[in-house]
């Protein structure tokens, strides 16, 4: 018996909302324009790095991407750290060994002009940099690309996890209701009321010395301080969702409460919480950014966007860090604004939830 | 909810709002005047009572009793070096960084940014080393002293017109009050009541305007090294006791400067302005006349130093230092229109003075840094000879030894261990790290790799870090670097919790350097030298050396976590010395240990300072003294009003003056 694969349908709801997103079009095309810069930022090591991607020495293939270093001593260099692939590619001109470079041969940390001062370069497309350098001869290009995953790493995990506790509390508080609803809303609304940017960076400075500051230490901080978002909007919906005929009939029906919470309730009010999601992206991007710009946020030399552009102020002189951290800046948070606007119109619960 | 707890949380509502409304209506706590009543404590009582428990330091004598063949100096015969032809007048516009914390110049937080303005440029001191002519001293409020070598004892007069800026006369009263002042351990300052006990044996009180001051060791520097201290007014002092730091914590003080500081002039959190005393009684005496100039001296706070130097281009701040690279060269490079049009002058000027010791500063109390072939490793793993190059754009030179710039070699031949990450890698190995892992980090048998974590905190050189970490890997070693601010990271450091740290201490202009503070054991550990009864004592004279000392003592200045008992007693032998000679001697040695233990990465010092001010700012031929740290500390310069108009009306015209872009190196060795 041949085996198939049961096909995954949405239902057909789901279905229509999907097309209308589909429809409107400025929101649609920066929702593939997003795919692709995320696509590009997974495959950023093959697209700016100052390792190379293929080499040829002596008969062996070498593929330095990923992996360990290789030292100088290994391509017939004297020394023992890692080589440095573009000054291999200069010394194996005309021998039968070659290096295949990455498109933009450099590194976000490495200092790319060693013997020479530290200070700001405009761009120079004959070397590679196609975006100039920062003030400690830092490609902007690479920086830009390394801070953007980043960025896109500590604002998927600060959805997730701040999601994940604010869904979880706001649908337990909608449930069950009473005391205990009562008594999490005070201590949500207390908490709510400190001020999150002072307080993350008051927290931040004191970081005990044993564990140090990276972007998990950060992202903790920070979910620690905004995760009562989405509690507001669970709670009301379940609420509603509560009162519905359908939960008291599987309430008599003898459901058990997780029954009803996994199966009926949270399908019904998921949808609507994914138009939120966008702007919540856009928001720990700003965070992020705005942590980092003030000194607060990740230790150097961490590229971010933040750090970028506070040289970018500091060096206004050199007005090409602040241009592209700046555009980089706002374009990124125009697409997901596009394409929070889009979903939220294609989700519109108007459109598609039925009353009894 | 029922009515029943609906009504409940209504009582609890009420109750809880009516105690936080009668919290609020409590009586306002009291500005600043100075409340008198049973709790306040009475300080003359206090000193009294001081004066008689301790009779071996405090002596009242008579002015028979003074010693009749002294050899009495007055500083005359030393040359001026303000022009005595400043003109008076003008407000000049300054910035802080923050608004201080205190108006204390003494206590927590007091070494803020307005000290310098309150105290050390501006307060005159009873004698002060003249800044062109190491080794001798000029006049300030003593107008004459007499030094007794044989005796260990020096001897002053002061100046009969030396006056509070009150109006009160300075006399021993006020003297015998400030050592009661700075012993007492109310201060909340255990170096001061450490340094005013143990480098003073006796005050002598002869008349109203004679003291004499004995002793421990005799200096080659006596006076200057016991003389340049700033008087307290006793009359002002009247409550000082425990919980002195808050009664004083804005309260503005009589001072025997030329600036003082109005009520009206402290704006919190904006600004602070010193006003002049028109009638100051130094003004027209040798050493202290054409000084002091500006009518105000307004300190604006501007906590960006970006754009404190964008308001210094556009004319609203007078004067800023361009010592940074970044802002010598690029901010207002020499082609910056302001300057090409005259408006502001850019100056260099070399100076003499002893260099802060900037380096990377090795905790080798930690694990594996405790190795001293590790510590060598990282020595020649850290390229602050590019730091050097590049990112001072080669105005920085690397200290020779750790006490650079003191008027002579601390040590002959000693100097940096240079960048070299192959010797760096030889000595690692010798410490067991033998393997290079896959991402080129060093790793010995037991698989631990050879990272540790760079603190540091200035601001400024937060942008030289990266290169260091960069270059280390060279070397096999892995910088994990740690940005904290300033105060996380000072504390930090302070409490020994740092692996390597870059900072410095600042110099004072002294004739030979100081090492007991950094370097000896008893400020590494509280059981480093035990009796022979077992009790912890603090010298190397004392006790003997515990081989194996557990607790740490924090809040000193040894960050290395220095050790060596035969460096302890070499540093107390040079603490007695009494001759040039043997202080070199002694110095020599003392650097050849510390340079072995290579606990300290030599780092940088720049033989000169920058700045950038207005046309209008007019200094003294040769632009400033050999022994200033600051362009602004001996307060040489002076506004010329005409030329301020001029120059208002040319930026406004676009008039351009010719570009100045000034060299000082006279003082340059």
């Amino acid at each position: 018996m041949a085996f198939r694969f049961p096909r995954f349908r949405f239902n057909p709801i789901t279905q229509k909302k999907l097309r209308r997103f589909q429809q409107i079009r400025r929101g649609y095309y920066a929702f593939l324009l997003l795919c692709g810069l995320v696509c590009l930022s997974i495959v950023a090591e093959l697209l700016v790095n100052n390792r190379a991607l293929i080499v040829k020495y002596e008969g062996r293939w070498f593929f330095p991407t990923y992996g360990a270093i290789h030292t100088g001593r290994e391509f017939g260099l004297p020394y023992e750290y890692e080589v440095n692939y573009r000054d291999l590619k200069e010394t194996f001109a005309g021998t039968p060994n070659w290096v295949l470079l990455a498109p933009v041969p450099y590194s976000p940390i490495e200092n790319a002009y060693r013997n020479e001062t530290f200070r700001p370069r405009p761009p120079d497309w004959s070397k590679g940099h196609y975006l100039g350098t920062d003030q400690i001869n830092r490609d902007i290009l690479a920086r830009l690309l390394y801070g953007f995953r980043n960025a896109l790493i500590f604002s998927s995990s600060f959805i997730v996890l701040t999601y994940l506790i604010g869904i979880t509390l706001g649908c337990l508080m909608g449930y069950f209701g009473g005391w205990f609803d009562l008594f999490i809303q005070r201590l949500i609304e207390i908490w709510s009321n400190v001020p999150f940017l002072f307080v993350v960076i008051i927290v931040a400075s004191v970081v005990p010395p044993g564990i140090g500051m990276s972007l998990w230490v950060l992202l903790s901080i920070v979910v620690l301080f905004s995760w009562t978002g989405m509690t507001y909007y669970m709670r009301s919906a379940t609420y509603r969702e509560k009162a519905r005929d359908y939960v008291h009939a599987a309430q008599v029906l003898g459901a058990p409460t997780r029954r009803i919470i996994f199966s009926h309730i949270l399908p019904n009010t998921l949808s609507t919480i994914v138009t939120f999601i966008p702007f919540t992206v856009a928001g720990a991007i700003s965070s992020l950014t705005a942590l980092d710009f003030l000194g607060f946020g990740l230790p150097p030399p961490t590229p971010s966007w933040g750090e970028l552009l506070r040289q970018g102020t500091s060096n206004l002189n050199a007005p090409w860090i602040v241009a592209s951290a700046f555009s980089a800046l706002v374009f990124v948070l125009v697409i997901v604004t596009f394409i929070g606007e889009a979903i939220r119109e294609a989700f519109d619960p108007k459109k598609f939830t039925t009353y009894q | 909810m029922s009515l029943r707890t609906s009504s409940l949380f209504c009582l609890f509502g009420i109750l809880v709002s009516g105690v936080f409304g009668l919290s609020g209506c409590g009586k306002k706590a009291d500005s600043g005047a100075a409340k008198v009543d049973a709790s306040t404590p009475d300080m003359e009582a206090d000193l009294a009572q001081t004066i008689k428990a301790q009779p071996d330091f405090y002596q009242f004598k008579t002015i028979a009793d003074l010693p009749t063949n002294l050899a009495w100096e007055d500083g005359q015969d030393l040359p001026e070096f303000a022009d005595p032809n400043a003109k008076k007048g003008g407000t000049f516009n300054y910035f802080i960084q923050d608004f201080p914390r205190t108006l204390r110049t003494l206590g927590p937080d007091a070494t803020g940014g307005i000290r310098p303005y309150m105290l050390d440029y501006v307060g005159v001191r009873i004698v002060q080393s003249h800044p062109n002519v190491a080794g001798r001293v000029m006049p300030g409020v003593a107008r004459q002293w007499a030094a007794d070598p044989a005796a260990k004892t020096i001897y002053y007069r002061i100046d009969p017109d030396a006056r509070w800026s009150d109006g009160k006369p300075v006399t021993t009263d006020d003297v015998v009050f400030m050592f009661y002042f700075l012993r007492s351990p109310h201060l909340n300052e255990p170096w001061y009541n450490n340094f005013y006990t143990t480098k003073y044996k006796t005050l002598t009180v002869y008349d109203p305007m004679t003291f004499a001051l004995t002793v421990p060791e005799n200096k080659p520097d006596l006076v200057s090294a016991y003389s340049e201290f700033v008087v307290y007014p006793r009359h002002a002092f009247k409550d000082f006791g425990p919980g002195w730091l808050e009664r004083y914590q804005w309260r503005i003080l009589p001072t025997t400067g030329a600036y003082t500081l109005l009520e009206k002039d402290v704006e919190k959190g904006r600004a602070i302005t010193l006003t002049r005393l028109t009638d100051w009684w130094a003004q027209d005496k040798k050493f202290y006349r054409g000084r002091f100039n500006p009518d105000r001296f307004r300190l604006e706070v501007i906590r960006d130093p970006d754009k404190t130097a964008e308001s210094f281009a556009r004319g609203d701040l007078d004067m800023f230092g361009l010592s940074l690279s970044k802002y010598w060269y690029e901010t207002i490079s020499d082609a910056h229109p302001a300057v090409q049009a005259g408006y502001l002058v850019k100056t260099k000027f070399f100076n003499q003075v002893p260099r802060p010791d900037w380096g990377l500063w090795i905790n080798s109390h930690k694990p594996t840094l405790n190795q001293l072939d590790v510590r060598i490793g990282v020595q020649h793993a850290t390229n602050l000879d590019l730091v050097c190059a590049q990112f001072f754009r080669g105005d920085a030179v690397r200290l020779q030894t750790r006490s650079d710039g003191y008027g002579y070699r601390t040590h002959p031949t000693l100097t940096y261990r240079p960048f070299n990450p192959s010797l760096a890698r030889e000595h690692f190995a010798k410490a067991g790290f033998t393997q290079q892992g896959s991402d080129g980090i060093l790793q010995n048998a037991t698989g631990q790799r050879l990272s540790f974590t760079l603190t540091a905190y200035s601001p400024a050189l937060r942008d030289m870090l990266p290169i260091l970490k960069e270059e280390a890997l060279k070397a096999g070693l892995e910088l994990k670097l740690e940005v904290l601010d300033s105060t996380t990271g000072w504390k930090k450091v302070q409490e020994k919790n740092h692996e390597i740290t870059l900072v410095a201490l600042a110099r004072s202009v002294e004739a030979y350097p100081r090492f007991w503070e950094m370097y000896h054991g008893s400020n590494a550990y509280e059981d480093a030298y035990f009796d022979a009864a077992g009790k912890p004592v603090q010298t190397f004279a004392a006790g003997k050396p515990n081989p194996t000392p557990q607790k740490v003592r924090v809040q000193t200045n040894n960050m290395t976590m220095t050790f060596i008992p035969e460096l302890d007693r070499l540093i107390e032998a040079y603490d007695k010395a009494e001759t040039m000679d043997e202080i070199k001697r002694l110095g020599a040695e003392v650097e050849q240990i510390i340079y072995d233990d290579a606990a300290w990465v030599n780092g940088w010092a720049l033989p000169f300072y920058r700045v950038g001010y207005a046309r209008y700012v007019k200094w003294p031929k040769g632009f400033n003294v050999a022994q200033s740290r600051a362009p602004d500390e001996f307060f040489l310069f002076w506004i010329d009003q005409d030329e301020k108009k001029a120059t208002e009306e040319a930026r406004r015209s676009g008039k351009t003056f010719p570009a100045q872009i000034l060299i000082f190196d006279q003082f340059k060795n």
